[in-house]
């Protein structure tokens, strides 16, 4: 199967991730669409792992994931803490960094 | 030891005298700190007469000696040593300087005794001889101009002694930056003859003189007109001359100094120093003779009208100042500087003699309040009189020869001198005139309050107020303390006061036409290169003018006493009828006001200017506020990205990366 | 090739950094300042052995730093820096006992900061690259921006901000200028280079020397400063802790117009002469401007501000007159300069505390009179500082004036009235704090022991060089003459141009001068 079908879907899978990420307002959904984008990433690792026939790719994507585990890890912890702060869950009313 | 080694002991005694005063200034008992500082100046006096005695050993060419102590600044095309030059001039100064200075000092041990500002008063006034002789003595332009200054320092330092006075210290600001003034002309001027003559040394310059200049060159005519401007401004002649009777607020013995030993006759010196540059100049040379007699005119009528006694007789010495410039200037050299001689003791008694008087009035300073202190002051009457006969050219007396010979010589020139010569006999029937309103003002007439207690015995006191504004005093710096000194009580003053009057009765009679004329002979190395060496009066002539010069001296006594003693109504007459005169005369011609207006308010209405409009509009407004506009501009658009939003940041690096990726794109294909 | 720089340099950092991390404050603050006299002492030995007879660089470092781009670690000492050098050790000896008898909040910090703006000012006098040169004069930015901003008074936010935007602005320029200098002067296939030495054998055109002259200009005006860069001036004099003060003011300011010399004359000597009409003209107005301000001010520290601003420019005119007598005058009166400033602000801070406080001159008087110790090393300084013939600086300003009279006459009368106007000033500002009646909370009392050590040997030095100023004069001369000797022969037959059918360089004497 050629390389290209394996891209075009990563990059369909990363648009995705993208709009979610810009469009939505509740952190767990921007959450999900990161972890889209970071999987989208993963996808075309992997596929030019194969066209090429190392190994360097598959150990990248591997990497990927485990730092996405820290991130959500991370990310929901910030959600969660927010929850407890009675904080509204909603990225946009978090804007501390205005200039 | 040779006449350079005294010279340099002429300069070390007065710098000694100076440190030891001013290091132990807490630790000398009583009266000591004023003996110390006399001592150094008799060490400089003795020193000055062992000058004297060598160079008189010396063959006549053989006087003019030089010697450098160390290399002051060298660089590429200028050179500059310490170093003194040691001729007849200078040591004729050095004796004249030194002697008056040393008697002053005496005077002052008591004068000054009872002042707070002991120590500090004898410091200044070591430091004010040493400037003066090294500025006699400097062997070039450049330790010339440090003399120069440092006599301006110290006469600020001086006049302003009593620095709680507020006219004091405003009399020691005008005096010490019309002084600078005099400064800059003297550099611009040493510039000049460094650039054509390549030396700053003055015989280098003297040397070369002949060599790069024509007669009247432009260049050397500017450079005389500028070492004239430097010597103006230090003895105090046209227009540069209202600092003078400002410096009356210093103590009296000060005035004694400033006016007859140091600081006003370095003007003269000068002119007479550089003599071979006016010589071939000789338009300068006019201006100079010109602005002096114009002078000594001028001064000789404001000292009419004046009621301030101390400020009669600077008006007094601004006349006679103007004397001397005219004899250096016409190349009567030897009468100019024997003027300046026997001015400087009968000035030096005449201040002393005021300071006297000064004292038995408890700091009182006008002549409308003083009377009859004949019987009271003994003393002070007789050789206040000898020096006021002596400044009125009585026959006989020092000023008797001396002023009329400078007019003799003036005639001799012929031409147009004739006039100035002329102007000054009219003004030596003035001087003669005022001298006399002062000792029958003051000695003459019925008895003061003040006058009638001393004879009692009781010396009065009062409340100490600042006799030029009428302000009360603030004593805390010493002035006038509880103490009064005149001279009838004080021998350190009689000692001072008593060669003085004898010196200007008698000194007249180194220089008689015709019999000795010493001060022309010693003096005769230094002048020898002079193109006038030959214009001399004949003995014959010389006595005619002696004569007239006499007999108006005596007219003007006669006259003073007219209108003083025999018909005082005159007075009030004569005043009436001419009052617009006597207010003109009275504001000193309006000087110190046309100053203001020119000088004072420009500049400091510029400085206003410059702070309110040029500081804050322009700099801080133009320039600061334009660039801070800039970057509130950059900033705020830089806040304006910040939004907070997680999108918005995402959105940029999106937008980011895929500029770069394009970028790639594009420049890969 | 010795290491004797490398230490002079960075003994006052090290004193610091290890005082700050291993011992006591109460022990740190002496340490700098035993560092400080260490530098003095070296500076001292320095003198004595120094080569008056060299025009070369002594006591030459030279190590490769960054290869890539030819910067170079290259210290020298000559006769140009050599007093520069001098200056600093000896300014920052008494600014910093002065601190250590004064407490502070975080001491550490502040010593730390004292003795890092030594290390650079020290650092930027010694460069010979162009680029360590400019690293160190960046560098003396930020100790001082946090002594100002720090332990500064008054409103010291913004004169901190106004100090460091000036500053920095100018800064950035030199570093355009410095770059554009080395990329552009190096030959084709060649290494790039930023030793002045290298720069100044290259040569580049003279359209791009004009540009690149007037990029560093913006920052030595900045500096110095000169009319019309002087805006940060009043509110950071007004705000800036007295020792630091008399450091910026005495010791900052001549690096700008140090750097003329150093770099601008020598490696840009087209650019330097096509701008001399334009640069004379600024000193020259900054010496009226400065001194008809100084003369309207009411606080003491602003008095002392203008007058420096005409200072500086007497200096500037003494270099941009393109004679050897003017800018070895220049040079001279860059050390007198400092030598008076310095005491200046330390008098200042001790009349200030017998006033509770008070810098204004209409609330200060007659202080004298308890305090003749401090009113002799007042007056002493105020001469000084008003040139009067007799004083170092007056040596230093007859030579700028005579420089100035050789090549540009008109310029050096009307510069010359600021010699009147700078006695008006500094008589006006000496009367008004220490004579005339005492102002409503003037307490007398003389100066008290620690004061006077730090004064008093500044004021001997006055003195001494008062007296022997060839000591300068003689181990400067030739390195001066020598930095502007290029910019000079790019005169001459300019001059000898616009006054055709004359020979040239014998005739400039008798041509009537503007």
């Amino acid at each position: 199967m050629d390389v290209a079908w394996f891209l075009v879907l990563s990059a369909f899978i990363f648009c995705i991730g993208i709009a979610g990420v810009l469009t939505r307002r509740n952190p767990l959904v921007v959450l999900l669409c990161l972890e889209l984008m970071l999987n989208a990433g993963n996808l075309a690792l992997i596929a030019f792992a194969r066209m090429h026939g190392g190994a360097a790719g598959q150990v990248f994507a591997l990497i990927v994931m485990v730092i996405a585990a820290c991130e959500v890890v991370v990310g929901l912890g910030i959600i969660v803490a927010l929850y407890r702060h009675r904080l509204p869950i909603d990225v946009d009313e978090l804007s501390e960094l205005r200039g | 030891m040779d006449a350079i080694s005294f010279g340099w002991l002429v300069l070390s005694f007065p710098v000694a005298g100076m440190l030891t005063v001013s290091l132990l200034w807490n630790r000398l008992p009583g009266r000591l700190g004023g003996w110390i500082a006399s001592g150094a100046i008799l060490g400089s006096f003795l020193s000055s007469i062992g000058m004297f005695v060598d160079l008189q050993d010396r063959p006549e060419h053989a006087r003019s000696l030089v010697d450098s102590a160390w290399t002051y600044a060298a660089t590429v095309d200028f050179k500059v040593d310490m170093s003194i030059l040691v001729d007849p001039l200078a040591v004729f100064m050095c004796l004249v300087v030194s002697g008056v200075s040393f008697l002053i000092h005496v005077y002052s041990v008591a004068y000054m005794a009872s002042d707070r500002g002991y120590s500090r008063y004898f410091a200044y006034l070591n430091y004010f001889v040493f400037s003066m002789l090294l500025l006699v003595l400097a062997g070039n332009f450049v330790v010339l101009i440090i003399g120069w200054a440092f006599v301006g320092a110290a006469s600020y330092l001086l006049i302003s002694f009593w620095y709680r006075r507020a006219t004091a210290t405003y009399a020691g600001i005008k005096a010490f930056v019309i002084n600078v003034v005099g400064d800059v002309g003297l550099v611009i001027a040493a510039f000049l003859l460094l650039d054509k003559t390549g030396s700053l040394d003055y015989r280098g310059i003297f040397q070369a003189t002949d060599n790069v200049f024509r007669v009247d060159d432009g260049t050397l005519v500017a450079a005389c007109l500028l070492i004239l401007l430097g010597a103006f401004a230090k003895s105090a002649q046209l227009p540069l001359h209202t600092w003078l009777p400002d410096a009356m607020e210093g103590p009296t013995p000060v005035s004694a100094l400033i006016h007859a030993a140091t600081m006003v006759t370095a003007g003269v010196y000068l002119i007479a120093r550089m003599h071979p540059l006016f010589e071939m100049a000789p338009t300068a040379a006019d201006v100079s003779a010109i602005i002096g007699t114009a002078t000594l005119l001028f001064a000789a009528t404001v000292a009419v009208a004046v009621t301030d006694l101390k400020r009669i007789i600077a008006y007094s010495t601004i006349s006679q100042i103007g004397y001397m410039v005219l004899g250096v200037s016409v190349a009567a050299y030897g009468p100019g500087l024997f003027h300046l001689m026997t001015h400087a003791f009968f000035k030096a008694l005449l201040f002393m003699g005021a300071g006297s008087v000064i004292g038995a009035m408890s700091a009182a300073q006008s002549i409308d309040r003083m009377g009859g202190f004949r019987k009271a002051m003994p003393f002070t009457f007789v050789t206040f009189t000898v020096g006021a006969l002596a400044l009125a050219g009585f026959p006989l007396t020092a000023g008797f020869f001396s002023k009329d010979e400078i007019l003799g010589f003036a005639i001799a020139r012929g031409s147009g001198y004739v006039v100035l010569a002329v102007v000054g006999y009219l003004a030596a029937f003035v001087t003669a005139f005022y001298a006399f309103r002062m000792v029958f003002r003051v000695f003459f007439r019925n008895a003061v309050p003040e006058a009638r207690e001393l004879e009692k015995g009781h010396l009065a006191h009062h409340e100490p107020e600042n006799p030029a504004s009428g302000e009360k005093e603030d004593t805390d710096v010493g002035f006038p303390g509880p103490e009064h000194h005149i001279a009838e009580r004080s021998w350190p003053m009689k000692a001072a006061m008593g060669p003085l009057a004898l010196l200007a009765a008698l000194a007249g009679l180194v220089q008689v036409p015709g019999i000795d004329e010493a001060v022309d002979k010693f003096l005769e190395p230094t002048f020898a290169d002079s193109r006038y060496a030959d214009v001399h009066p004949s003995t014959g002539t010389e006595w005619t003018e002696l004569g007239i010069g006499g007999l108006l001296g005596i007219a003007g006594i006669g006259l003073a006493y007219l209108i003083y003693l025999r018909r005082r109504s005159l007075r009030l007459q004569i005043r009436e009828r001419f009052d617009a005169l006597h207010t003109f005369l009275f504001n000193k011609w309006y000087f110190d006001e046309l100053y203001e207006l020119l000088f004072t308010r420009p500049v400091a209405a510029l400085g206003r200017f410059g702070r309110n409009v040029v500081e804050t509009d322009f700099v801080q407004g133009t320039i600061v506020g334009g660039a801070t506009g800039v970057v509130r501009v950059g900033s705020s658009f830089a806040r304006a990205i910040q939004t907070g939003y997680l999108r918005g940041y995402a959105l940029m690096l999106l937008v980011g990366v895929g500029a770069l990726a394009l970028y790639f794109l594009i420049s890969s294909s | 090739m010795t290491i004797h720089l490398s230490i002079v340099l960075f003994m006052p950092l090290a004193a610091a950094l290890v005082g700050a991390l291993l011992l006591p404050q109460q022990v740190m603050r002496w340490l700098v300042f035993a560092a400080t006299l260490g530098v003095l002492a070296y500076v001292v030995v320095m003198l004595a052995d120094f080569d008056s007879g060299s025009r070369g660089l002594q006591y030459v470092t030279d190590d490769s730093w960054i290869p890539e781009l030819g910067i170079r670690y290259q210290l020298g000492v000559d006769g140009l820096n050599l007093f520069l050098i001098a200056l600093t050790a000896i300014a920052w000896v008494p600014c910093t006992l002065w601190s250590v008898f004064r407490e502070h909040e975080r001491p550490k910090l502040y010593f730390f900061n004292l003795a890092l703006a030594e290390t650079a000012v020290l650092g930027s006098f010694m460069a010979q690259d162009l680029a360590l040169f400019v690293v160190f004069f960046d560098l003396m930015l930020v100790p001082f921006y946090f002594l100002i901003g720090g332990w500064g008074t008054g409103d010291r936010v913004r004169a901190t901000t106004k100090f460091v935007i000036y500053t920095l602005a100018g800064s950035l320029l030199m570093l355009a200028g410095a770059v554009a200098l080395g990329a552009l002067s190096t030959p084709d296939g060649g290494q790039i280079s930023f030793s002045i030495a290298e720069l100044t054998r290259r040569s580049t055109s003279s359209g791009t020397q004009e540009w690149i002259v007037l990029l560093f200009a913006a920052a030595f005006f900045v500096k110095a400063p000169l009319f019309p860069l002087h805006g940060w001036i009043p509110e950071t004099y007004r705000s800036t802790p007295l020792p630091v003060l008399a450091l910026l003011s005495g010791v900052l300011s001549k690096v700008g117009v140090y750097g003329f010399l150093r770099i601008v004359l020598p490696t840009m000597p087209q650019g330097a002469q096509h701008f001399q009409e334009l640069f004379i003209v600024v000193a020259v107005f900054s010496i009226l401007y400065g001194s008809a301000l100084a003369f309207s001010q009411d606080n003491v520290r602003l008095v002392v501000a203008y007058s420096s601003i005409a200072q500086l420019g007497f200096i500037t005119l003494g270099i941009f007159s393109l004679d050897p007598k003017g800018a070895q005058g220049a040079v001279i009166q860059m050390v007198n300069h400092g030598l008076v400033v310095v005491p200046l602000f330390l008098i200042i801070g001790v009349i200030a505390s017998r006033a509770r406080g008070s810098e204004s001159l209409s609330e200060l008087g007659g202080i004298a009179f308890r305090a003749p110790v401090l009113a002799t090393l007042f007056v002493i300084v105020s001469f000084a500082t008003l040139a009067m013939p007799g004083s170092p600086n007056f040596v230093g300003e007859i030579l700028i004036l005579f420089g100035a009279f050789e090549n540009k006459l008109a310029y050096g009368l009307v510069a010359s009235a600021g010699v009147v106007l700078a006695a008006v000033y500094m008589i006006r500002f000496f009367q008004r704090t220490m004579h005339n009646r005492p102002g409503p909370a003037v307490e007398s009392r003389d100066v008290d022991r620690l004061d006077f050590a730090a004064i008093a040997p500044l004021v001997a030095v006055i003195v001494a060089l008062g007296l022997y100023p060839q000591f300068v004069l003689h181990r400067s001369d030739k390195a001066t003459t020598a930095r502007i000797s290029a910019a000079q022969q790019v005169q001459s037959p300019v001059a000898s141009r616009q006054s055709p059918g004359t020979r040239p360089v014998m005739v400039l004497k008798d041509v009537p001068k503007p």
